[in-house]
């Protein structure tokens, strides 16, 4: 009897004539994430079987296949031969111990001596006598047994669906650059970028000595949590320390935040290109800081072409932190290091800043040599 | 690197590291051991025990017991000492003192903060206008850690015992040891310092008690450090910390008096425009405490880190605790207190590197002062 993991997907087959695409992918994504544990990876009929993994690892394996975006839901179960007492002695092993419960067979092979309902009502009678606390609700049971007897004269047998991360395999939805800080929202955008099948790549920008060690250490965290998920194991850092020191000396004082973003999103845009990627994604939420009103993000995309995708641009700050908490970031977002040291900070940042006025006090700067001498800064860490 | 962070860590001494390493490698062997070897180690921790308890104390009336290190000391004392009533401190302590009273009032124990001066240094009247005949414990730190200010124990302690001779006097020493000339009178019943800030291992601290008074053990176990703190000594460091400290106090006074030195230099050498001096003329010679005043510490030691020069500060970006506690108590301003430099010195220290460290401290602040 050899457990397994059986993994059903989500809106693959909704792509008609781009499946092959879709599935070969969704298949390297899973081969991805179960890296480092020993697993054959199989397709069978509409359904992956991770198979031949040593038994103890099996909640390892769920737990990483939970994550990985395409994955509808998922089942740890038993792989084994389809004749009846095979099939009894794997549905003990799933079947409760006690309250209301029903089987629930599925028979792809037409050809086998009894029917799906003959087989669930045989497992059931002798589940009910191996375990009396056992009651048959079939309409509302507190737990299931399920039989799927297959073509090959095996069967699998499970007690459960397990819910996946949904979405689209990371991959097929071309590749965004995330500007990620170490905040809540920017990993929640990436995320939700990546379960839409997008490729992320990450750019963190830091004010060394301004901000610390600590500051960055705490987004490397940040994105390698993103990364059970994004599925790329590498950071971009690059320093805007210059600018905002020049920003502070020559600039007004109210528009020092507008004037940075507006040069993190020149050297994003730069980098993107250099990386391949087709747009740059923020984790901006309309109105929720000075800088993210509509003028302050209609003064950053005036300075790229590139599409710029806000994924959390009508979410409540409530609605963010959940989402941060279900991918498992939120604690490390709330460590105590900031990314942006208040020395350069104004006291009233402009909310409505007028682009006419922007582009004034910036022509007081050499914008293209500070975005230059910056990129020249850019540190790749994988891991 | 020129390393000015001493009052934080010091660089372990290889000569007392090489010495002790032995007991590491060879002689190995659990001190409570009824062999040969195992009686080999205990007696050579008796005798660090002896020797590092003699050089601030008579042995006749004190005893040490090691622990692993000045926090674990410092709770250990307290939360023996402090069993009712109120216990009585200063708001110029180190955190494992002042965490530690806080912890006092969940088990019953009203715990109480005198003021300090502008240095740092408590007032004497108004802590003893706290103690009354429910206080059990009274805690002075004996050198602020952040300021370098002193505090004379001694006085303090004749005075508190004159008045309330039941009352017990603590003082944290993890500044002083090796630093500052420390002769532990009768009043004084518990002393604890750490084996890090004097040239040997992070992992090892003392505690003198003295020797009639009944502690009651934090740590349960195997009964060693007679029966107050269980669990196989720490022998490399137990040993380390001795031969570091008999360094230390071979040289102690010629060491202070040089340092002091060192410290009026430096202090002489640095921009008196930009930097305001925080620790008094009569603070520890080890220590010298400044602020750039509307600059941030913090950002300056990491300018200095990358210039090879090695400072602490007393501030951090982080806002859940931007300000110095201490500092705060000694009544700083918010702009003082954001720009504040520990500069900490060890014997090593030599006039070049402070010469060297004015210029490079200069230059930060100057630089940084462009900036803003």
């Amino acid at each position: 009897m050899e457990k397994v993991v059986i993994i059903r997907y989500a809106e693959i087959h909704l792509k008609g004539k781009n499946r092959g695409f879709f599935e070969h992918v969704f298949a390297m994504n899973l081969e991805r994430s179960l890296k480092g544990l020993r697993h054959e990876l199989h397709r069978t009929s509409g359904r992956w079987l991770v198979e031949k993994f040593d038994e103890d690892r099996a909640e390892e394996i769920a737990e990483r296949v939970s994550s990985v975006f395409g994955v509808h839901s998922y089942s740890v179960g038993y792989l084994i031969g389809s004749s009846m007492d095979e099939i009894f002695s794997a549905a003990k092993l799933v079947a409760p111990h006690e309250g209301t419960f029903k089987v629930e067979t599925h028979r792809a092979y037409k050809k086998y001596p009894l029917t799906s309902m003959e087989i669930s009502a045989e497992i059931g009678g002798r589940l009910l006598e191996t375990f009396p606390a056992l009651q048959v609700d079939v309409h509302a049971p507190r737990s299931a047994v399920y039989i799927d007897v297959r073509e090959n004269s095996t069967a699998l047998v499970f007690g459960s669906f397990e819910e996946g991360a949904g979405g689209m395999p990371v991959g097929t939805s071309g590749k965004g650059l995330l500007m990620i800080s170490g905040g809540i929202d920017s990993p929640v955008a990436g995320y939700m970028m990546a379960k839409r099948g997008m490729t992320v790549e990450l750019l963190h920008f830091h004010s060394y000595p301004y901000t610390n060690e600590g500051a960055k250490e705490k987004v490397v965290s940040l994105a390698k949590i993103l990364s059970k998920y994004t599925l790329v194991g590498k950071l971009t850092t690059v320093k805007v320390t210059k600018i905002q020191e020049e920003i502070h000396a020559k600039c007004a004082a109210e528009l020092n935040v507008t004037l940075l973003r507006r040069f993190m999103f020149r050297i994003a845009e730069r980098y993107a290109r250099q990386c391949g990627a087709q747009c740059l994604i923020t984790g901006e939420s309309l109105g929720q800081v000075a800088s993210q009103t509509i003028e302050g993000m209609t003064s950053s995309n005036a300075v790229v072409t590139l599409p710029v995708l806000r994924p959390l641009v009508g979410f409540d700050k409530d609605e963010i932190i959940l989402r941060s908490r279900k991918i498992g970031a939120y604690e490390t977002s709330i460590l105590p290091f900031e990314d942006c040291c208040t020395v350069f900070l104004p006291e009233h940042p402009a909310i409505r800043p007028k682009l006419s006025f922007i582009e004034e006090e910036e022509a007081k700067l050499d914008v293209a040599a500070l975005v230059e001498e910056a990129l020249a800064t850019a540190e790749v860490i994988t891991f | 690197m020129i390393y000015l962070d001493n009052a934080a860590t010091t660089r372990p001494d290889p000569a007392a590291l090489g010495r002790a390493q032995r007991f590491a490698t060879e002689n190995f062997f659990n001190p409570s051991a009824s062999y040969g070897g195992g009686f080999a180690v205990s007696s050579e921790i008796a005798a660090a025990r002896e020797s590092l308890l003699k050089s601030i104390a008579d042995p006749a009336r004190f005893e040490l017991i090691f622990t692993s290190g000045g926090t674990e000391a410092d709770n250990q004392a307290i939360f023996s000492a402090a069993k009712r009533g109120n216990a009585v401190t200063t708001a110029g302590e180190h955190a494992a003192v002042e965490r530690a009273f806080n912890e006092l009032k969940n088990r019953g124990v009203e715990p109480r903060f005198a003021p300090v001066d502008r240095y740092g240094a408590v007032d004497g009247d108004a802590l003893f206008d706290l103690i009354d005949e429910k206080t059990t414990l009274v805690s002075v730190i004996h050198v602020n850690n952040e300021t370098g200010a002193v505090n004379d124990i001694a006085t303090l302690a004749k005075r508190v015992k004159q008045k309330y001779p039941r009352c017990l006097f603590m003082s944290d020493g993890v500044q002083a040891y090796g630093k500052i000339p420390v002769r532990l009178t009768q009043d004084i019943d518990l002393y604890s310092f750490s084996a890090h800030k004097i040239g040997a291992l992070k992992g090892t601290g003392a505690l003198v008690k003295r020797k009639d008074l009944a502690l009651s053990p934090l740590i349960h176990g195997g009964g060693q450090e007679g029966t107050l703190r269980s669990g196989t000594e720490n022998v490399l460091g137990i040993l380390d910390f001795a031969y570091a400290a008999e360094k230390k106090f071979s040289a102690l006074a010629a060491d202070a008096k040089r340092l002091a030195g060192y410290r009026e230099m430096l202090w002489g050498l640095l921009d008196h425009a930009l930097l305001t001096r925080l620790s008094p003329e009569n603070s520890s010679p080890y220590i010298l405490t400044v602020s750039a005043e509307g600059m941030r510490g913090e950002v300056l030691s990491r300018m200095l880190w990358e210039k090879g020069v090695v400072v602490g500060t007393g501030s951090a970006c982080s806002s859940k605790h931007r300000f110095s506690r201490v500092l705060q108590a000694c009544g700083l301003k918010e702009s003082v207190l954001d720009g504040v430099l520990r500069i900490s010195f060890s014997p090593e220290t030599t006039e070049e590197e402070i010469q060297l460290a004015a210029k490079a401290i200069n230059a930060a602040v100057k630089e940084f002062k462009e900036k803003l």
